[in-house]
């Protein structure tokens, strides 16, 4: 299996070089090079891939490291027995701490975490039982080996499994469905919250993640180095730490651990070298990212990738099963005799920003299914309404009612578990990640598990598997394997409406799905809406009057922030509130 | 009494640290790029005129004037050569990420020529107004170098203040930082003016160091404790907002210093990075960080 691979290769070539140079100074410094990678590995799931900025890994490190020297010294404790103890301490020690910190997100979180290496700095060096700003030394080593042979090689064999098990459990979260939850996490927590990803949650388990790998990085570091520098926890360390990761690649869990290992490696290489460390570190980092700026990493991947022959590396397309007789199943298709039922109610829905009211006592109702048109002047409110149906915008007032049920407290990725589902006025895609796996992110059915639950079973396939039907339905299958940056527009504008349809939503919310298309697409797009319609609701903020008109069956305008018509498209054609305010007759 | 030599020590420390905050922001105004290296410049600045008085014997004036036209024309060849390379290439390196990790290596460069040329010791530029401290009303005294230190925030502060304000290159040179893109459509050429202030900015700061050295003295690795302070304040400052980051460093500044004073030499500082946290985590859209984020 593909995510067996880092496993497999940390595991050869650890064991290789552990038997080989083991006793040697090369054995030593490789071993300790191991240790920061397994601190590394962690971070490139949470700062790299996830991009959750954080600067507490040293900190957390220096928990580790402490944690098993004190339990060594003080209660006579085997390291190897006390590593675990210590991983469990420092989980919730950061569970605790995370349900503080990662509450702020972008940057706010990374100036908050940056004030922990600074706390935690000031209380090392005066804390006496610590060791003060000197350090603590220990005596147990981490494999309780006879002699100095044994013990060398048998704590680098250790370290070289524990890391290699740190970053096969890194790979597969990464390769699993929540780490394309991750993934769009990092690039736009705004559109992750909206396709269901429980944002909150995932930056916190993160942080207990990178926060547990980097305590078991301390713990393995004085298990074999038998002292705890007072520095581990400085602002230093976590700068050395990053400059491994962004040296290796942040994205890449191997390659934060080549980082790791060519970043001890140099520091050892020659005397010039290591006396002259700051000036080759900082020339390698600006060479490194001027090159690629994801690291070692990026650079092995494009040189691979120009040396493999081209067929070899085309995307595989999951194999569609005839294709589906409906554009999707709906997650609660209503029974007939509940048609007359209402699925959607604003009522008396209001907003300001700053004192200008954009929004003012709207209430509307929408049936289960049909097309409705929500029109209006620039500014009128429509794309604020949509943000409040779909959650990502609070109402100032009045309730929001799904099937009866108030969900004006509701967070958008609740709303979305729900049955709604939008796209954006300006395109809002993952780029980076292939057409499917835009797609997919809407059909992941791991919101509600854990992070590492996903570690043994993953659903990223079924996800895409859905993913691809809706597409062939589309006429897309085609664009599966290409990256959404790579496509015009209007592909992006079409990609995005196959995310918000593919998951079956029972409520569809389109902000200007026609805008940039042409007279033909609009035409496409018409009868697909058309064909949507009669499966679900379908509410649609549009410019284009006459499309409006021809597809809609109730349209609502609104203008400055009240609804001024409502009725169907033949009054919508006559009305002359609607010929003043969009037409300019 | 003591209440007033702590707001004074602390307005003085402050002023470093609004200084350097001011530096950040500025340039981060400009071509949104995080500056790592900020302190670093002060570092340059502050051991390169000692080691040319004090070991090669140069006139103070001319060894000044040497180091900061060295610094000027180091900052220059950076930005043709390395952010030249990474901002208008073929491939942009877009995101405060990626961006910020060069100035940490900038930062790390640094560091290490300065090891090799002025040693491993503490050392400071020779003191350039010296004297007794000052004697204020009632007994308060402040040194000199701190009113030096203070009276430069303060103009240097106001006067970037005015150029924004009431310029048109002040203006074009915001409207880079606002949308790069957008500035060349309009021809505001966005590359002069990143080489204009990162220049500027470092030339500023080794001045700020040359300055400040006197009351703290300089290691090779004091810029990063400096860029850090200066990072902080500006982060408090919303980041953009240079007038805001100078209040947020006085600001800083005070508190350390009253909490070193009243609560406790030894744990000040933490809990001053304590209160520091618990701000962001309690109000990080009034202190401007979604604005930064989001810009």
């Amino acid at each position: 299996m593909k995510s067996f691979r880092p496993f497999t290769v940390i595991l050869v070539v650890g064991v290789v070089v552990v038997v080989a140079f083991g006793q040697q100074y090369a054995g030593s410094v490789f071993v300790l090079a191991l240790c920061y990678g397994i601190v590394t590995a962690g971070m490139a799931v949470q700062i790299g891939f996830s991009q959750q900025i954080v600067f507490s890994q040293c900190v957390f490190m220096a928990f580790g490291a402490y944690g098993v020297a004190m339990l060594n010294t003080h209660l006579g404790m085997a390291s190897l027995v006390a590593t675990p103890v210590v991983m469990v301490a420092a989980g919730l020690v950061a569970l605790l701490l995370g349900a503080v910190v990662t509450r702020a997100s972008g940057l706010a979180l990374a100036v908050a975490t940056l004030m922990l290496p600074l706390i935690a700095t000031g209380y090392i060096s005066s804390a006496g039982y610590l060791g003060g700003s000197v350090g603590a030394p220990l005596t147990g080593n981490l494999w309780p080996g006879s002699s100095t042979q044994s013990i060398a090689i048998g704590n680098g064999l250790v370290t070289v499994v524990i890391l290699g098990l740190v970053v096969l459990a890194a790979s597969r979260i990464l390769s699993s469905d929540v780490g394309l939850e991750l993934y769009v996490l990092g690039v736009d927590e705004p559109t992750a919250a909206a396709m269901g990803v429980r944002t909150p949650r995932r930056r916190l388990e993160l942080f207990v993640l990178g926060s547990v790998f980097a305590a078991l990085g301390g713990a393995v570091y004085a298990g074999t180095q038998l002292f705890v520098p007072a520095t581990l926890a400085s602002p230093t360390a976590e700068l050395a730490l990053l400059m491994m990761l962004f040296v290796g690649g942040r994205r890449s869990v191997l390659g934060a651990v080549a980082g790791a290992v060519a970043i001890q490696y140099l520091s050892g290489a020659s005397n010039w070298v290591s006396v002259n460390i700051l000036i080759v570190e900082g020339v390698l980092l600006t060479a490194i990212l001027l090159i690629d700026p994801d690291g070692l990493a990026g650079i092995t991947r494009s040189l691979a990738t120009r040396l493999r022959p081209r067929s070899a590396v085309a995307p595989p397309t999951p194999s569609v099963s005839s294709a589906p007789p409906a554009l999707f199943t709906p997650s609660a298709l209503p029974s007939p005799h509940e048609e007359d039922r209402v699925l959607l109610e604003c009522d008396e829905v209001s907003k300001e920003y700053g004192g200008l009211t954009v929004l003012d006592d709207v209430t509307l109702t929408l049936p289960p299914r049909g097309l409705f048109g929500l029109c209006g002047p620039n500014g009128a409110g429509k794309s604020t309404l949509l943000g409040i149906i779909g959650g990502s915008v609070p109402a100032a007032r009045g309730r929001i009612l799904l099937d009866g049920e108030d969900v004006t407290r509701l967070p958008p990725q609740q709303r979305f578990g729900l049955g709604v589902s939008r796209t954006f006025q300006a395109v809002h895609l993952i780029g980076g990640r292939t057409v499917l796996d835009n797609v997919a992110v809407a059909c992941l059915t791991s919101h509600r598990s854990g992070l590492v639950t996903r570690l043994f079973r993953s659903e990223l396939a079924a996800a895409r598997q859905r993913a691809a039907q809706t597409l062939d339905r589309l006429g897309m299958t085609a664009l599966s394997g290409r990256d959404v940056s790579s496509l015009t527009l209007e592909s992006q504008r079409m990609v995005e409406l196959a995310r918000a349809v593919a998951p079956g939503p029972r409520l569809l919310l389109l902000d200007e799905p026609a805008s940039g298309l042409s007279d033909a697409e609009r035409r496409r797009l018409g009868e697909l809406l058309t064909e949507l319609a009669g499966l679900t609701c379908v509410l649609l903020v549009e410019h284009d009057l006459d499309l409006v008109a021809q597809i809609s069956q109730r349209i609502f305008v609104l203008a400055g922030g009240r609804l001024v018509f409502d009725g169907g498209p033949a009054d919508f054609r006559t009305s002359p509130v609607v010929n003043s305010l969009l037409v300019g007759l | 009494m003591k209440f007033g030599q702590l707001v004074i020590a602390g307005l003085v420390t402050g002023s470093i640290y609004a200084v350097f905050a001011v530096c950040v922001s500025v340039w981060y105004r400009v071509s949104n790029i995080l500056n790592l290296a900020v302190g670093d410049f002060a570092m340059l600045g502050a051991l390169g005129v000692d080691d040319l008085v004090r070991v090669r014997n140069w006139p103070l004036p001319a060894a000044i004037a040497v180091t900061l036209v060295t610094v000027a024309a180091f900052g220059y060849l950076y930005d043709r050569v390395v952010l030249h390379l990474a901002q208008d290439g073929r491939r942009v390196h877009e995101g405060i990420v990626i961006t910020f990790f060069f100035t940490f290596a900038l930062s790390f460069f640094i560091d290490g020529v300065a090891k090799v040329l002025f040693g491993t010791d503490v050392h400071a530029a020779p003191a350039l107004w010296s004297g007794r401290s000052l004697s204020l009303l009632s007994g308060l005294h402040v040194e000199r170098a701190g009113l030096l230190v203070l009276a430069c925030a303060v103009i240097c502060g106001s006067m970037f203040w005015l150029y924004i304000r009431y310029t048109l290159g002040g203006k074009a040179m915001e409207a880079s930082g606002e949308n790069a893109l957008g500035a060349r459509i309009v021809g505001i050429d966005t590359r002069r003016y990143r080489r204009i202030i990162f220049t500027g900015t470092a030339v500023l700061a080794a001045v700020f160091g040359i300055i400040e050295s006197p009351i703290t003295g300089y290691t090779y690795l004091s810029g990063a404790t400096i860029s850090l302070t200066g990072f902080i304040a500006a982060a408090y400052g919303g980041f953009r907002q240079p007038g805001r980051a100078l209040v947020a460093g006085l600001v800083i500044g005070v508190t350390e210093a009253l909490l070193g004073g009243y609560v406790s030499a030894e744990y000040g500082d933490t809990v001053l990075y304590a209160i520091l946290a618990a701000l962001v985590l309690a109000w990080p859209r009034g202190l401007g960080f979604e604005a930064a984020v989001g810009g």
